[in-house]
């Protein structure tokens, strides 16, 4: 297929993986200080623990190097999706909790929520090019979680981020293969490449 | 309204009507205009035709007889021309305007009633504008502010003036989202924003927006990394390399890698200069933190600044970093001697004028292909810096007429040439006369150096020059008394010859004071004296030797030569505790001076007498220490048993149960024997008291003594507080118990009673019990009854004994026996009633073995080995050979019988 597109869509796919890549890569540091300042700001632990919560996704998959160009872009494209209605559910949370009390950390969230709807877009694009269908948003998005308490959105809160962190890896080795010449989105790309 | 009026009254209705208009309520108020302007207010494009409709009120038609046709048009005060009129009907009067340039506000719609009287009717502002253009040149660049804060702002042309309010508003949007427009304030032409995310393209744009319509530039679509101007870097530090022609730069990037690689142009300059130069851009094409620059100056202050941008040059440079500067270090040792060129000016004769001024001249001859350098001087010294190397120098007087003949010398690289040889002075009258021997080479010349020798100052030289074939010089204005160096050296054609010197008075004095001696160290027999040497001024001469004169106050004076180099002497074979005094006198060629008198005492003993005293002594004090210590501690039981006497502590008090079938072979007293047997109990206190005449063993014993003094007194007896077990009958034990029982919640006192069975010794074996009837616990107590395994027969001897807890430590062989004992009482806690137990409470055996023989006591150890470890297999059946109950025989009161192999059944 990649054989197959024409030199301006491989020009403009190569473009998308590299820009691709490197917004998940300022998104992955700009999540990681927003974990630090989210940590401080909620009164968390830093080590603490949180459990796989439903409608988060997770980052970790078995027998990545076998998946195939579009399956990646396929869950990551569900993967951002998520966590764009994750982020701005939590900002919304934010908002509540603090108003305009801790706007650092509120613009802070915006700007990755921000970043994983411009990666959810990129994304799309590299599917366009691929002549894949987009998957239609699921309606309004999963069904709203279970009214959490004030301690468990904070948990919540973290495991999203933690999670969204992971992702941001996991999506620049994603984007690194099938940015690679040979690499075809019906094909499985060659061994693993460490991101 | 105004028919009432006269016709008369025209001026007063007239104004009246411009009230009307005037007011802004006039439509739809109290008053009504008699007419109205459309459009109202309009906003016009300027240049384009413009028309306007003045539409008259029925009403005032039949008040006043006014008609379209009356009306005029005004633009301000000027009136418009008629042409421009047209009556569209009797109400309605229109005026046209080809180019709204020509408009300005107001524009009235007036009535010239009857012909004469001008009426306003109504008025309309206009506004005479431009539409936007379109805004051009839209450009945006992306500052950063912060090592997260970025922001971009975006400038464009607004184009033509309108003349009207123009909004202009910058918007940018995603794909699919659209950011909110940025408004820019007080300006039109620049806005920022301030939320940017990078690396998503961004399409941006301008719309501006008046009342005649809205205009958008083309749109600018670029990726915010893409038009960055960072920070420059921060924090930028000089420092000095290993290298003096390096210097290291330092710097913080406050740009993220993750965000942007970058690459720097870092440019310096000598300070105080103007000139930059730059490090090739292609050295600092990456990322860093640092950078050497190298080909430096050594020993040169340098300015350094510097810039970056992104790595790919995609974006914009940041702006230069301040100025910081660093210090080369120096490169070398000093590359240069200092070198002073002294000569004597000519004599008048000799000068034929006023010299003006001198030539120097220097050559290297070592690089003949240097230019020569050339000084004029005007004193009789000059100073150089040059290289090593040799060197000629030229010097060539001028006068107004002319140079003179160029005198030279020579400066070699080194003054390795040959010496004069066998220098030597000889006072000649007024004169020192210096005479030397020359050397093989042929010497051109001769440099005499002479200068006093001086102890506060520097030698100040003076000079003279003898030709080659001189071998001695009369020296002049030397003075007697004095000191004088004198050096001379040879001046060969290709150089200079080693100096050689020598030391020369012209006349000799005797010294003008003598030495000061001082003892550094007095022993015994000895005495080591010090001096300083005479300063040169003091010597007057030569020093030929020091004497030392010494004597005690009664005896001979001893005189000893020392040579004048040293400055120390050691006298020896004196006598011991004995004034000396001391003198020290110098000696010239001339005369000698005594020094002032100094005087010790020798000490009475000598190194080392004090010591071979003291340590002896000390050492036997220690001994006989050591030695009582010794002693003490071997008898520490003995001393222990006077100063701190037994007191046996109630708290580990043991119950010893046993059943006296044979009495022990152990040293009871010879009261044992005098009791009858199968006396009856009876009950006593026992006291505790040391015993001094018995032995040591016996003292260890002592416990066993008391019991073997109950035995033998009462067979039976109850103690007090700090009391040993006793022993009782079982019959006994039932009735003691039963007293026990009624007194024990009332007594608080502890009584340890013991019922002992008739037939103490030698009889067959039978159950022996021993209760207490203490109402105080009975704390870490210890019973151990032991058979003894000596005899096979059936009286087999059982030795019961009684020690008191004295807290030993226990031994590997009885702790676990303890344990299992344990277990099986906690795990067979039903089943063990009855059981003969074997309990040693936290005890070792060895303090038990204390009381018996010998072979008793190896003998009781092997039990209580064979016992811990056969004493776990008890059997059930044991239990039903049991004659006792549970209410007769409560646990703490076990009769123990202990054989071979196990647990014994009563």
């Amino acid at each position: 297929m990649a054989a197959a597109e024409s030199p301006s869509a491989a020009l403009r796919r190569r473009d998308l993986c590299s820009r691709g890549i490197r917004l998940a890569g300022k998104m992955r540091a700009d999540v990681v200080d927003l974990l630090d300042a989210y940590v401080e700001q909620q009164g968390l632990d830093a080590s603490a623990s949180v459990a796989a919560m439903e409608g988060v996704p997770l980052a970790a998959v078995e027998r990545w190097d076998e998946q195939t160009g579009t399956q990646r872009l396929l869950e990551n494209l569900a993967a951002y999706r998520a966590f764009r209605t994750l982020l701005a559910q939590m900002l919304e949370e934010q908002r509540e909790q603090l108003g305009e009390a801790d706007a650092g950390l509120g613009r802070a969230l915006a700007a990755v929520l921000l970043q994983v709807s411009a990666f959810a877009y990129h994304l799309e694009e590299l599917l366009r090019l691929e002549s894949r269908g987009i998957p239609g948003e699921e309606g309004d998005g999963p069904p709203p979680p279970p009214r959490l308490s004030l301690f468990e959105q904070k948990l919540r809160g973290l495991g999203v981020l933690r999670e969204l962190a992971q992702w941001a890896v996991r999506s620049v080795r994603d984007l690194r293969q099938l940015g690679k010449p040979s690499s075809a989105a019906g094909t499985a790309p060659g061994l693993a490449e460490s991101p | 309204m105004c028919s009432m009026f006269s016709r008369w009254n025209w001026v007063a209705c007239g104004f009246y009507l411009v009230l009307n208009i005037c007011s802004p309520d006039a439509s739809g108020g109290l008053v009504q205009s008699c007419g109205h302007i459309i459009p109202e207010s309009p906003v016009l494009a300027l240049g384009s035709n413009f028309t306007a409709l003045c539409i008259l009120n029925e009403s005032c038609l039949d008040f006043g007889n006014i008609y379209a046709s009356q009306i005029i048009w005004k633009i301000k005060n000027k009136l418009v021309p008629k042409e421009q009129y047209r009556e569209i009907n009797r109400t309605v009067s229109s005026v046209t305007f080809n180019d709204t340039s020509s408009l300005a506000t107001p524009l009235t719609c007036n009535i010239l009633a009857d012909g004469q009287i001008e009426q306003n009717i109504y008025g309309i502002t206009v506004t005479v504008g431009l539409a936007p253009e379109k805004p051009k040149n839209l450009s945006c660049i992306v500052h950063q502010e912060s090592v997260l804060t970025y922001v971009m702002n975006c400038t464009w042309n607004p184009g033509r003036h309108t003349f009207l309010d123009t909004q202009f508003r910058l918007r940018h949007s995603w794909p699919e989202e659209i950011f909110p427009d940025c408004i820019p304030k007080d300006v039109n032409n620049s806005c920022t924003i301030t939320d940017i995310q990078f690396f998503v393209n961004t399409e941006i744009w301008v719309e501006a927006t008046n009342a005649l319509g809205k205009a958008e530039s083309d749109p600018l679509v670029v990726d915010p990394i893409d038009i960055v101007k960072p920070l420059s870097p921060q924090n930028v530090s000089v420092s000095s390399g290993v290298l003096p022609t390096v210097l290291q730069l330092c710097w913080v990037n406050w740009i993220s890698d993750a965000v942007m690689m970058l690459k720097f142009n870092i440019r310096y300059r000598i300070v105080g200069e103007t000139n930059w130069m730059e490090v090739p851009s292609e050295d600092t094409a990456s990322t860093r933190t640092s950078f050497i620059v190298q080909g430096l100056r050594p020993y040169t202050e340098y300015a350094f600044s510097i810039r970056c941008m992104k790595e790919d040059g995609v974006g914009y440079w940041s702006d230069w970093s301040e100025e910081k500067t660093g210090m080369t270090t120096a490169s070398h040792s000093p590359a240069f001697w200092t070198v002073h060129l002294l000569w004597k000016a000519l004599k008048p004769f000799e000068a034929n004028g006023v010299i003006l001024q001198y030539e120097v001249t220097i050559r290297d001859k070592s690089s003949p292909s240097s230019p020569v350098k050339k000084y004029n001087v005007t004193s009789t010294n000059h100073t150089l810096q040059l290289r090593e190397g040799t060197y000629e120098v030229t010097l060539v007087a001028r006068n107004s007429v002319g140079s003179s003949p160029p005198s030279v010398l020579l400066i070699p690289a080194s003054n390795s040439k040959a010496p004069v040889k066998n220098l030597r002075t000889l006072p000649k009258h007024d004169k020192l006369w210096v005479g030397w021997t020359a050397p093989n080479s042929y010497v051109l010349k001769y440099v005499i150096e002479w200068c006093l020798v001086s102890s506060s100052s520097d030698c100040i030289i003076e000079w003279q020059i003898a030709l080659g074939g001189v071998q001695g010089v009369d020296l002049k204005g030397i003075k007697p008394f004095k000191c004088y160096l004198i050096t001379v050296y040879p001046l060969y054609a290709d150089g200079q010859g080693s100096g050689q010197s020598v030391k020369a008075y012209l006349k000799q004095d005797r010294p003008s004071k003598g030495p000061t001696v001082q003892t550094k160290k007095v022993g015994k027999a000895e005495a080591v004296l010090t001096w300083n040497h005479l300063t040169v001024e003091e010597q007057n001469g030569f020093i030929r030797n020091y004497t030392i004169l010494y004597k005690t106050i009664d005896g001979n004076e001893t005189v000893v030569t020392v040579d004048p180099s040293k400055t120390e002497y050691t006298l020896s074979s004196l006598t011991s505790d004995t004034l000396y005094t001391v003198r020290m006198m110098a000696s010239t060629d001339n005369g000698s001076r005594t020094g002032p008198d100094f005087t010790f005492t020798t000490q009475k003993f000598g190194k080392g007498e004090i010591e071979a005293i003291v340590v002896p002594v000390c050492l036997a004090f220690l001994l006989i220490v050591l030695l009582g210590v010794l002693f003490c501690f071997n008898k520490r039981d003995l001393i222990k048993k006077h100063i701190w006497p037994i007191v046996p502590d109630p708290s580990k008090s043991n119950i010893a149960q046993w059943s006296p079938q044979v009495p022990a072979k152990h040293n009871f007293s010879s009261k044992d024997q005098t009791y009858p047997e199968g006396s009856f109990t009876d009950v006593s206190v026992v006291e505790i008291e040391a015993d001094d005449k018995k032995s040591f063993s016996e003292q260890d014993l002592k416990p066993f003594d008391l019991l073997k003094k109950e035995k033998s007194t009462s067979e039976g007896h109850s103690s007090g507080i700090g009391g040993s077990s006793c022993m009782s009958s079982p019959r006994q034990s039932v009735s003691d118990s039963d007293e026990g029982d009624t007194t024990q919640n009332t007594s608080s006192t502890v009584q340890y009673s013991t019922v002992v069975l008739n037939g103490y010794r030698d009889q067959t074996p039978v159950q022996v019990f021993s209760r207490s009837e203490s109402t105080q616990p009975l704390l870490d107590s210890e019973e151990r009854s032991e058979d003894h395994a000596g005899g096979a027969d059936s009286t087999a001897q059982r030795q019961q004994y009684f020690r008191q807890n004295g807290g030993q430590d226990e031994t590997n062989t009885d702790r676990p026996c303890f344990e299992r004992t344990k277990q099986i009482t906690h795990a067979n806690e039903g089943d063990l009633v009855g059981f003969v137990q074997l309990q040693i409470s936290g005890q070792s055996s060895q303090p038990l073995g204390l009381g018996m023989e010998k072979n008793t006591q190896e003998a009781a150890v092997s039990n209580v080995l064979q016992t811990c470890t056969e004493g776990q297999t008890v059997r059930p059946e044991t239990v039903e050979e049991n004659p006792l109950s549970v209410d007769e025989m409560p646990k703490s009161y076990l009769p123990q019988t202990v054989r071979q192999g196990g647990y014994m059944p009563q």
